[in-house]
This record gives C-alpha cells, structure tokens and sequence, in this order.
C-alpha cells in the first residue's frame, strides 16, 4: 500500500463550535491505483487531500506514506517526504510564473539537489512540450500548463500522485485530455494517485470513485 | 539563486525601479559623506595631522584651542612631568593678509611653533623654516596666487616671507601659515607626545586650571566643526534609514504579491531556508550591484565638482559605507523573511485549511 489512511479525522474549533471537516476517513491506495474523490464543496475533499499530502496534519487517526507513519515525522522530514515521495497536481496548475517551461521541472531538481536534467527533457518530450521549453506559463494554454504540471508532478519519481480540481479551468474537452493523461502516468508508471474533483465527466477513467460528505467517505 | 535570477529577470522593470532608487539613495550616501569628509579636512585637517597625540589647555576655553592661554611656567611643568616626550608649545591667530604689500588680501590661520619643533609640517616644496619670518603655508594658498618669495604682511608690523609650502594643513576653512615663535610667544596650547600609561598622571597633575585632550577631542573645539559634521552626519543616517524601509516595503509587498508561489513551491517540497535564501540573495544582488553603479557615479561626480568645493571620499571609506549599505539592506529584509516563514504550504491546494 502507498497510502494507508485509518480513521483520519480533522475537527476545526470556531469559538466554542466544533467542525468536522472530515470524519473517520479511512482510505487506501496502492500502486498503480487511480482514485477518485468528488463531493460538492465544503465536504471535505481539500482536507482530504491536504492530510494525503502531508500538508494537514490530522486531528486523529492514522497516516502511512510509503509505510512510514507521517505523524512521526519532524516538520523538516515531512518536507523531505513530500518532495521524495509526492507529485502534485494542483488547480490551474499553479506554475511558477517566472520560470520557463524547462525550469519549472528543474526547480524540483533543484530543490531535491538532483542531477535529473535529462529526465526533465525526456518527460517534456513525452508530454509534447518539446517546442514550448523555453516559454513561460503565460504563453502557455490551459491544457499546456497542466501538463507541466503534470510533468512537474512526475519528475521527482513519486510513489504518490495527488491532484486538485486538474480539471477546474480547462474546457471538457481539454479536461478529459489531462485526466486520461494522468491516468495512462499513473497505471505505466505504478504511481498511486488521488484526485479530488467535482467533474463527473472524468470519473470513468478512475478505478475507484469515493463519494464525500459533511466529512465522511462512501465507498 | 536558481529562483533569484530568474526571477530578476522575468520580472526586470520593478526591479530595475527599485535598483534606480537604491542608485540613487547610495549616490546620496557617498556625496553627503565625501562632503562631510571634506569639510572636516578643510577645517581641521592641521589639527588632524597634528604631529601629537595630546593637547594641553586652559579648561576656561572650553576646547577652543585660540582661546585658551598657557603661561611659560605651566610649559616647563610638563615638560618634567614621567612619560612626557615632547612638548611644543602653538599658538593660533586669525589673520588677515596683504600679499607682496599689495591691495590682494587673503585669509589665513597662522600657526605659530618652534622652527625645528615635532609640530612644524615637512615641506614638499620649497625650503624649511630656517630664518627669522620665513613661514610654510599650505598648498591651498597656491589658489591664491601666492608663490615661494612671496610677502605676506600682517595688519601688525610683521611681514613673512613664503619659504615652503605643504599639504594637508586647513584650520577653519583657512589655508595654515606655519610661522617660529621662538621662546617669547604668546602660547594658546602645548602639543604633548606622551606615554599613554602616563597620561592620566599627567591629566591629575594638571587637573583644576588645564585639561589634558586627545587631538581628535580637540577638533570639536574648532568653530564649527563639531555642527558641520552633526547635521551632514544626521542626513547620512537619514538616508541609511531611508534606504532600509525603500527596501524593506518593496521587497515586503513582492513577497505579498508571491504569497501563493511560496505555497506552491513549500508544498512541492521547498525548504524556508532555501526560499529565504533567494529572497536575500536577490537582495544582496541587488544592492551590491546599486552601490557598485553609485561608487561609480561617486567618482564621476567628484571629478565635476568645482574644484573649491571641499569634497574627500577615499575607497576604504567607500568600501566601509558600502558594507553598511548591504547590511541595512539584509536588515530591512527581514520583515518578508518573518512573512516566508509564517506562509503555510497547504495555501496551495484551494479551498483547504480554512
């Protein structure tokens, strides 16, 4: 298993009320696993996905990573693993807008300390953005960024793909395009992948759909 | 420095803004100091190149050296007193002079001393002091059209003949005229060359009537040095200030403004530490690069100036004002460092943690 959620809950206090943002999640995802989580928004699915990420930590239950339980981990440690260990994919992709489209890959190799540069070509190429290297994002499509980001996700070798609304600002068309491309990434490469989402039109490329609400999973 | 320079480079015209303003706040810096430098050259550098290390003086005068007066006995006094190598008596006047018995007038501080006493500067050119009411003045006079010969004759009887000139030796805005005394001047002050384990014996044995000064404390007696130098001194930390919040509130809005890149880039995995680093980098950079410009500009500025305006900046100076540059900067960049390190990485992902 890559990711092990147990009985994960994260309660939020407002003054004296309490809020339970999620509720008793229990999740797990293997290798080559493609899951998908909608609900309507508010029910919890960015929490969700922020405690996969080791961004949250949870109020209880537990987490394991790649075996290791994250709750154990020292901040610096958790920083590590989120770089060695997760790719993500976030809404609008989230480029760094004063990076060219190369450099967006090789700020992870960067930051890793690695010596990946070829790799970071390679997976351009893959993704077809062989000619726009040397672009920057706002010169970019919709469709173009996610797949840096897609791109950017991957370049680190990841056992974890976590995705935030990839579809969000891409027509249907376009939308469906990335979704199946993260799909065919994550069954080729034996990633484990998560992606919350509230498009329905996608979720036939997913191996496994979790509905959630007001904090609490239905499988 | 990966981010840093990309980032300087994609996003040129602000930075290129703020490097104007630090250009321009640095060029200011090193004017205002070149002009405090050289205003306390031209109206003290006599007393800062003053060959001694103390000077001794009527505690009525309150530091100015023309007004105090020592009499012969106190001269003697000192002279016995442990640890005291020398004393030389000098004594100041302002005076106004006619050159060559012509109409042409000049201003001068004469200085007068012993002909082959430790106080009397070394000529480079012309000849020393040797005979009665031949004097050294200072290259400036030169600007006057004064030559080596030339008669410069006091409102008094006595008229001197220019034997040398030297450099360096400005006393309130005045070219120094050095002049022997012999033994029967009227003295203002004693030079002391002194031991400086001595020196508290000798300041308590003369303690009551005179007091016993470092030359550098001796300069604030000067006319006007000590409020020349305060209010230019003000304007320099002024713009030391100035240039820390110009720093400080553009860099704080920058980080504001990257906010959610710093999210991204912590949620993808990136150290504080390494985003502080870039910040302070671009920083560094940055105000390396507006000083470098402004030393420059400095030089040129100097070069254009009018050649009576007093203006002295050496590159030890410069360098010295320049580092003080930088860590004001570093300084006014921590408050976005604090900012960096309060940004959360789950801002990231949209909707969660709130």
């Amino acid at each position: 298993m890559t990711l092990v959620m147990e009985n994960v809950s994260k309660v939020y206090k407002d003054g004296p009320k309490e809020f339970k943002a999620l509720d008793h999640a229990s999740l797990e995802v293997k290798s080559g696993e493609f899951i998908a989580i909608i609900g309507p928004s508010g029910s919890g699915k960015s929490t969700m996905l922020s405690i996969a990420g080791a961004l949250l930590a949870p109020t209880s239950g537990k987490v394991l990573l790649d075996g290791e339980d994250v709750a154990e981990l020292s901040a610096q440690k958790i920083t590590r693993q989120r770089l060695r260990k997760i790719g993500f994919v976030f809404q609008a992709a989230n480029l760094i807008p004063y990076l060219k489209v190369e450099d967006q890959l090789q700020v992870i190799n960067v930051i890793a300390k690695n010596k990946g540069e070829s790799k970071s070509s390679e997976l351009l190429k893959h993704f077809g953005l062989d000619h726009r290297t040397a672009n920057y994002p706002s010169e970019l499509s919709g469709g173009e960024r996610q797949r840096v980001a897609i791109a950017r996700a991957l370049i680190n070798d990841p056992k974890l793909i976590l995705a935030d609304e990839p579809t969000a600002s891409l027509d249907s068309k376009r939308g469906r395009e990335v979704v199946e491309m993260l799909a065919d990434e994550i069954k080729n490469r034996e990633k484990a992948g998560i992606m919350v989402t509230h498009d329905e039109r996608v979720l036939d490329m997913c191996d496994r759909v979790v509905k959630i609400r007001d904090g609490r999973l239905k499988k | 420095m990966f981010l840093a320079i990309r980032e300087l480079i994609y996003a040129k015209f602000r930075y290129v803004l703020i490097s104007l303003i630090m250009v321009l706040i640095a060029l200011l810096i090193f004017i205002i100091s070149g002009l405090a430098q050289g205003l306390s050259a031209d109206n003290a550098s006599a007393i800062q190149h003053l060959q001694a290390d103390y000077i001794v003086m009527d505690s009525d005068a309150e530091l100015d050296m023309a007004k105090s007066s020592i009499p012969p006995e106190i001269k003697r006094k000192t002279a016995e007193m442990d640890g005291v190598d020398n004393v030389t008596p000098l004594s100041i006047r302002m005076m106004n002079a006619s050159v060559n018995d012509t109409d042409q007038s000049t201003d001068i501080a004469l200085f007068v001393t012993e002909a082959d006493g430790m106080l009397m500067p070394s000529v480079n050119e012309g000849d020393t002091v040797k005979r009665d009411h031949g004097v050294i003045a200072d290259a400036s006079l030169k600007k006057e059209g004064v030559k080596i010969g030339d008669k410069l004759a006091f409102s008094e009887v006595s008229a001197y003949t220019v034997t040398g000139f030297t450099d360096n030796q400005r006393y309130s805005h005045t070219p120094v005229v050095y002049a022997d005394g012999g033994e029967s001047q009227d003295v203002n002050v004693l030079a002391l060359k002194a031991d400086e384990t001595n020196i508290d014996d000798i300041k308590h044995e003369l303690e009551g009537s005179y007091d016993v000064v470092t030359t550098k404390k001796a300069l604030q007696g000067i006319p006007s040095y000590s409020q020349e130098q305060a209010s230019l001194n003000m304007m320099i930390t002024f713009m030391f200030v100035i240039a820390a919040f110009v720093l400080a509130s553009f860099f704080y809005v920058i980080t504001l403004q990257k906010r959610d890149q710093f999210g991204v880039l912590k949620a993808l995995g990136a150290k504080t530490l390494y985003l502080i680093k870039n910040v302070v980098g671009q920083v560094v950079l940055i105000t390396f690069l507006c000083t470098a410009i402004a030393g420059g500009l400095t030089m040129v500025t100097a070069v254009l100036l009018p050649e009576d305006m007093p203006f002295l900046l050496t590159v030890g100076e410069m360098l010295q004002t320049s580092i003080l540059i930088l860590v004001v900067s570093i300084v006014g960049s921590l408050v976005s460092l604090f900012q960096i390190v309060k940004i959360d990485p789950i801002e990231a992902i949209e909707g969660a943690g709130k």
